[in-house]
């Protein structure tokens, strides 16, 4: 063997994906001579140095631009997912069981659960590291919870002006709108009477603010119609 | 109601010592887990930014690319069944992304080169008695981001990831011969670049 073939082997036998018989042709070369062997160091040296590269950091402005597009994808989502929820109520013609519509709503309700835990937590921290000592005994009782008088607050704007748009909705618009509010609204109901029987079940809890920022979602989503 | 769904969310980013898989974590940003997802950036951005860095041999492509990545695990993380490992989703879908932008670009990745592309063994200086490491980390990656798009893209994905030829023929489109015949010629370049470097 030439110093020719044996470069066009070495990547194969570096590998190990030689058979026996043409390692052994190699490895024969190998042993007298002296430029084939220097080859096959630094190409050992290469390969396992390129398999232990150390990782590098991007820019904190790549999370930041990634931030901002996540969240204006999140708006529209929400958007779409009320016009395609409307659409496919028209295509059934309004046929739609209550339990379907109301399974519809404890999906929606479970998917925003996810959001209320982490807004919580964030409200929670801003709260801890802003408010002064005495650190107020926080409330173990989320009904307390600050961020639900803002969300009261919301919904009582956002009823006023739902109610203007009322007038001009269609019968069956108005009537979706009427039978999902009634849903929300049982929902927060059960869950305030869950509560007060055993204020210690924080499961009730999280639903019940997950009702409220519902109620906010659809009002949102029907003010725009 | 207080399904299991719940429980799960929950313990997945409300708990603090609480450290979530990934199959958790892209389970509880499929549902909306805005904590999760930006806990999966965490883990796996330097990976990914590393990995489009040595692919493409520019910063702040790679940077355009790993946020456009990002992006992508956003939209289609639903579609993450969990039947394989999120790394590796997470890898062809990084790879895919390098690839998308070589073919806007109207990148070639087949580079088909001459015998005399690069020196031949036999008219390269002796190297054997070299007592210091031919290459140190900082001159490999350089070198590397020297190979033109074909071979660096092979090299890459084999030598760096760790693929195998089969994964990476079926990655780019080619056979397995292809495969390695470009690895082989991008290690012979790289040794080049370093030896040229080293003088
Ligand atoms: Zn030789």
């Amino acid at each position: 063997m030439g110093c020719k073939q044996f470069e066009e082997m070495i990547s194969d036998y570096i590998d190990g994906a030689l058979e026996t018989g043409e390692q052994a042709v190699i490895e024969r070369h190998l042993a007298d001579c002296e430029s084939c062997r220097a080859l096959r160091d630094d190409l050992l040296q290469l390969v396992h140095f390129s398999r232990h590269l150390p990782e590098h950091t991007p820019s904190s402005t790549v999370w930041t631009a990634i931030q901002t597009q996540v969240k204006s994808e999140r708006r529209v989502g929400l958007r779409q997912r009320v016009a395609r929820w409307l659409a496919r109520l028209e295509e059934r013609n309004f046929i739609l069981s209550l339990p379907q519509l109301a399974a519809g709503a404890v999906a929606l309700i479970l998917v925003a659960l996810v959001v209320s835990v982490v807004l919580r937590r964030e409200a929670q921290q801003s709260a801890e590291t802003a408010s002064t000592p005495a650190s107020a005994a926080i409330s173990k009782n989320l009904l307390s919870y600050p961020d639900l008088q803002q969300i009261e607050e919301r919904i009582s704007q956002l009823e006023s002006s739902v109610e203007q748009r009322k007038a001009s909705w269609t019968p069956d618009l108005r009537q979706a709108f009427e039978r999902n509010l009634a849903y929300v609204n049982q929902s927060l109901i059960e869950c305030r009477q869950q509560i007060s029987g055993h204020p210690e079940d924080k499961v009730s809890e999280e639903l019940m603010l997950n009702a409220y920022r519902e109620k906010v979602r659809l009002l949102e989503g029907f003010e725009a119609f | 109601m207080a399904s299991l769904t719940t429980r799960l969310i929950m313990t997945v980013t409300a708990e603090p010592g609480y450290n979530a898989t990934d199959i958790e974590l892209a389970r509880a940003a499929a549902l909306g887990d805005a904590a999760a997802f930006e806990k999966l950036y965490q883990q796996h951005h330097r990976r990914v930014y590393s990995l489009c860095l040595r692919m493409l041999g520019n910063s702040s492509q790679a940077e355009d690319l790993a946020q456009e990545v990002f992006l992508q695990v956003f939209r289609k993380i639903g579609s993450f069944r969990g039947d394989s490992a999120f790394t590796t989703w997470l890898h062809r879908l990084t790879v895919n992304q390098v690839l998308m932008h070589f073919r806007k670009r109207g990148v070639k990745l087949e580079h088909t080169s001459e015998e005399g592309d690069f020196t031949n063994v036999v008219d390269t200086p002796l190297q054997s008695t070299r007592r210091i490491s031919l290459v140190d980390r900082m001159t490999l990656e350089k070198a590397i981001s020297q190979l033109p798009p074909g071979y660096r893209t092979v090299f890459v994905l084999h030598d760096v990831e760790g693929y195998e030829h089969e994964e990476v023929g079926s990655i780019l489109g080619i056979s397995i011969g292809t495969s390695k015949s470009q690895l082989h010629k991008a290690r012979m370049r790289l040794r080049e670049l370093i030896l040229k470097k080293n003088e």
